[in-house]
């Protein structure tokens, strides 16, 4: 039997689960572990959600306990991971499409720059990315607003000596 | 353009995720956590009953019986009523650290209240590995002194007066048992945290960094 409140969550999760998607994706390798962090993420906020009521937005609040999840509660599983990278499927382009070549390949090495980037930086990122305040980015973080934006400069800088060697 | 700039303007346009259906992520909801709280917790306590089984089986053992008869209660009874008393105030500690850990929490506050759970339990063990060693020490310089057989050895040897080979022999064998198991448990940390924490204690460290 569902209750009321599994459909009002599962209702929420299925509007914003792009939101989790999008965390996945920094943080796993492969499809596998993709679909192993997004279970934990949506158990984990299940867990939690007799706690959520609604002082936040639902997204905004799908944002800490998912980057908390990806962070410092998920363990990835021993399992050998066998699947196709994520990153092959969704942004492979065939070979007889040719416009925009160079915007492609620019982006296909900013993503795989970011693969270089610790745990907190891709946090840091993720938020920036989704377009959250540097007050927001340093709530969710724990860290002071100042050395939010110090870091934030910190990661353009090592991005573009990655890119531009 | 700015590289990120160009990266945030596919990031929220161009993400194609597979679209999961409201059944689809129910079925989720009921799937089991192995988040790494669930392991901690999980082997805190093993760890707890363990040490608590490892006194139960000290007190039981034939070692206590031939104890009991020495007349020491006076040096006992403090130990093992002290003993119970730590034991229950880690306990507690231990259970409000647990429940102080929410994923609500900012990064850096859920990191700390995770170690410190862990913290807790290092604590215990190491309390208890402290008190074994203490009570080992004691119980031997208890029977070197109640035990009659003993008492005919080391009277054989201060005859002899070899008296200081006897104490150095015990000393070294219980110093040996004493470096074996330590080893033995430190090792057994090492691989089960170590491998649980490793990643939660790296990124600590770059939060802490940051705040330096």
């Amino acid at each position: 039997m569902k209750s009321n409140v599994e459909i009002e969550f599962v209702t929420q999760v299925e509007k914003h689960q792009n939101l989790i998607h999008k965390i996945c994706r920094l943080y796993s390798n492969g499809d596998a572990e993709h679909k192993d962090l997004f279970q934990e993420i949506t158990i984990q906020l299940w867990k939690a959600y007799p706690k959520f009521r609604g002082d936040s937005k639902f997204s905004t609040w799908m944002y800490r306990v998912g980057i908390n999840t990806a962070i410092s509660l998920y363990r990835k599983s021993k399992r050998k991971i066998l699947s196709y990278s994520f990153d092959d499927v969704s942004y492979k382009i065939p070979q007889t499409q040719t416009y925009d070549d160079t915007q492609d390949q620019q982006l296909k090495s900013i993503y795989a720059a970011l693969e270089q980037f610790n745990d907190i930086d891709k946090a840091v990122i993720f938020l920036y990315l989704e377009d959250k305040s540097y007050k927001d980015i340093s709530e969710i973080i724990g860290i002071t607003e100042v050395n939010a934006r110090v870091k934030m400069n910190r990661i353009k800088k090592k991005l573009k000596t990655q890119l531009n060697p | 353009m700015d590289e990120l700039e160009i990266l945030k303007k596919d990031w929220q346009k161009n993400q194609k995720f597979p679209k999961l259906s409201k059944k689809e992520i129910y079925r989720l909801l009921h799937k089991k956590s192995s988040s790494v709280v669930k392991w901690i917790f999980i082997l805190s306590i093993i760890e707890f009953c363990f040490w608590t089984f490892i006194s139960l089986l000290v007190k039981d053992s034939e070692v206590q019986k031939r104890l009991d008869g020495y007349d020491i209660d006076h040096v006992i009874m403090p130990l093992i009523i002290s003993g119970y008393i730590i034991l229950a105030y880690f306990f507690v500690a231990f259970y409000k650290n647990y429940k102080k850990i929410s994923s609500m929490d900012s990064v850096k506050l859920l990191m700390k209240n995770i170690l410190n759970t862990r913290k807790t339990v290092k604590h215990y063990v190491l309390f208890n590995l402290i008190f074994l060693y203490i009570s080992i020490i004691i119980g031997i310089i208890i029977e070197v002194s109640n035990n009659v057989d003993l008492k005919l050895i080391t009277a054989k040897f201060t005859e002899t007066a070899d008296y200081f080979i006897l104490y150095g022999i015990v000393a070294i064998l219980t110093l040996l048992m004493m470096v074996l198991l330590t080893g033995i448990l430190l090792g057994f940390y090492y691989l089960v945290y170590g491998l649980l924490l490793k990643r939660l204690k790296k990124n600590y460290k770059v939060l802490q960094e940051l705040e330096q």
